[in-house]
């Protein structure tokens, strides 16, 4: 049995950015299974958030640490970005490339990655090239990227945004099938109808601060803090 | 004021020697400069032909649109395709190697995106950019800048992006911008070698035959720009050419390692 990366653990984390405090002090932990919906108004910290937990941003003071060595963590986490990087080559090698660099030689890789292609609804356009993808497909791509090494945690920023609500709901699906397989995501929004849907907990940021942390039904039932319920509401805070 | 200290606080420079019978004026890539062997060469030069070598030290692209300009004597630079349409356009009298270094790729230590783990340089940056962890470009049109792009493209990967942050700067500030963000940053060994502080930055892939920096002499044409010292030119190519400069350059280390390899031919 593989062991587990997690926990992840934030102690009094803190980024900081030409002088300005950007995130934090955040102090969390991150285990067990289920997805934790990452709620906050624009700039609140939500993408700085998911990027240091996933260990791509400099934490000027506080730690981060997973459990394991670094290289195990590195190959059991995967990111999905609200804009993917698209390389210039087909889908099906697109989402085959983890694999490529992991060594598997190229067959075996393209199989393999039109196996989470056809998971994720992507069968009709693997050999067209990735940049001729509409905007849903590209995310489902970039989702079947990040499944294709089967990861243990996946963090995700915003992958809706600018979706319509068809393909807003595959990839809601895709994320409920990839959670009921064992996967411990991590994803922020804007849409509090998909926190609704999605999430098992979540974190509420303002301000670069964790102000709020509860279990999906706690915290629609009653937010504890006055900038959260706002936020549910939409109601518009000076 | 120092050499190092000027570098820091000027972008573009004249680096005088001291005076001497006759002087030429050179550009050279801020890699270069910041390798610190022309602290090395110009003395002996100076010793050796009388000649006193005024650096001008700017990015690739720049040194050459001084030599096309005629406000330079020659040029020592490191990107092949803009030095020879530079000889193609007449610019230059001819293209003569001098030596290499390499280019590395630098980065968190922690290596976030996992670079270190790729075979090859384009592996090395697909997997930056599909992390899209922090990568800081020179951005400059310098001969690092062209190569990194190079790079990318082989690739298959356009960069931008929030990740991708391009500094307009020479080899050491955005090595200090890297530095101060925990980014990837494509650099020259020497400026790497020489760059003091690294903070938790550290040398993440090398190797690929495609990160060979090949650094080339461009004689300005006399016949384009007749006021050019087109003499003093021809006597520091000797010079550069030489055994004299091949025990330079190849016996110049720092921390033990050798930065560069001449490999001047005859003519």
């Amino acid at each position: 049995m593989v062991s587990s990366i997690l926990p992840l653990t934030l102690d009094a984390v803190e980024l900081r950015r030409g002088g300005k405090r950007i995130l934090g002090p955040v102090s969390l932990t991150l285990d067990g299974d289920g997805i934790t919906i990452v709620l906050g108004p624009n700039g609140s910290g939500k993408t700085t958030l998911l990027r240091t937990m996933h260990g791509l941003e400099r934490i000027n003071r506080g730690h981060a640490r997973w459990t394991g060595d670094a290289d195990r963590v590195h190959a059991r986490q995967a990111f999905v970005f609200q804009t993917p990087v698209l390389m210039r080559r087909s889908v099906l090698d697109c989402i085959a490339y983890p694999l490529r660099l992991d060594g598997v030689d190229r067959r075996s890789a393209r199989d393999r990655a039109a196996e989470v292609a056809a998971s994720v609804g992507l069968t009709a356009t693997l050999d067209a090239p990735a940049q001729i993808l509409s905007g849903g497909e590209r995310q489902k791509m970039s989702l079947a990227r990040a499944l294709i090494r089967t990861p243990e945690v996946l963090f995700l920023d915003e992958p809706c945004a600018n979706l319509d609500m068809a393909s807003m709901a595959e990839i809601e699906a895709i994320l409920i099938r990839t959670r009921n397989a064992g996967t411990r995501i991590v994803m922020s929004t804007h849409n509090i109808g998909q926190a609704r849907r999605l999430a098992d907990d979540i974190l509420f940021l303002h301000d670069g601060r964790v102000i709020e942390s509860a279990r999906r039904d706690a915290f629609f039932a009653g937010p504890g803090t006055p900038e959260a319920r706002a936020h549910i509401n939409g109601d518009l805070l000076p | 004021m120092t050499f190092k200290t000027l570098l820091a606080t000027v972008s573009a420079l004249w680096l005088a020697t001291a005076a001497g019978a006759e002087e030429m004026k050179m550009a050279v890539t801020t890699s270069f400069a910041n390798s610190g062997l022309a602290e090395i060469l110009l003395p002996q030069i100076e010793k050796d032909t009388g000649i006193t070598v005024e650096l001008l030290v700017v990015g690739t692209g720049q040194a050459l649109k001084l030599g096309a300009a005629g406000d330079v004597d020659a040029a020592l630079v490191h990107a092949r395709a803009a030095e020879e349409k530079f000889v193609a356009d007449g610019d230059a009298t001819h293209r003569r190697e001098i030596m290499y270094n390499d280019f590395i790729v630098v980065g968190p230590s922690g290596d976030p995106a996992g670079a270190k783990a790729a075979t090859t340089a384009k592996d090395a940056f697909a997997t930056i950019a599909a992390a899209q962890a922090p990568f800081v470009s020179r951005g400059d049109d310098s001969g690092t800048h062209k190569a990194e792009l190079a790079i990318w493209a082989a690739a298959g990967v356009e960069p931008s992006g929030d990740w991708y942050k391009a500094v307009g700067q020479g080899m050491g500030a955005a090595l200090n911008t890297a530095a101060g963000m925990d980014a990837y940053i494509f650099a020259d060994r020497a400026s790497w070698l020489n760059f003091g502080n690294k903070g938790d930055l550290a040398l993440l892939f090398e190797g690929d035959p495609a990160l060979f920096n090949q650094y080339a002499y461009l004689p300005v044409n006399p016949e384009k720009h007749p006021h050019v010292k087109a003499e003093a030119a021809k006597a520091l190519e000797n010079w550069l050419t030489s055994d004299t400069a091949k025990a330079l350059i190849e016996g110049y280390t720092i921390a033990g390692q050798q930065l560069f390899t001449f490999n001047a031919q005859p003519m």
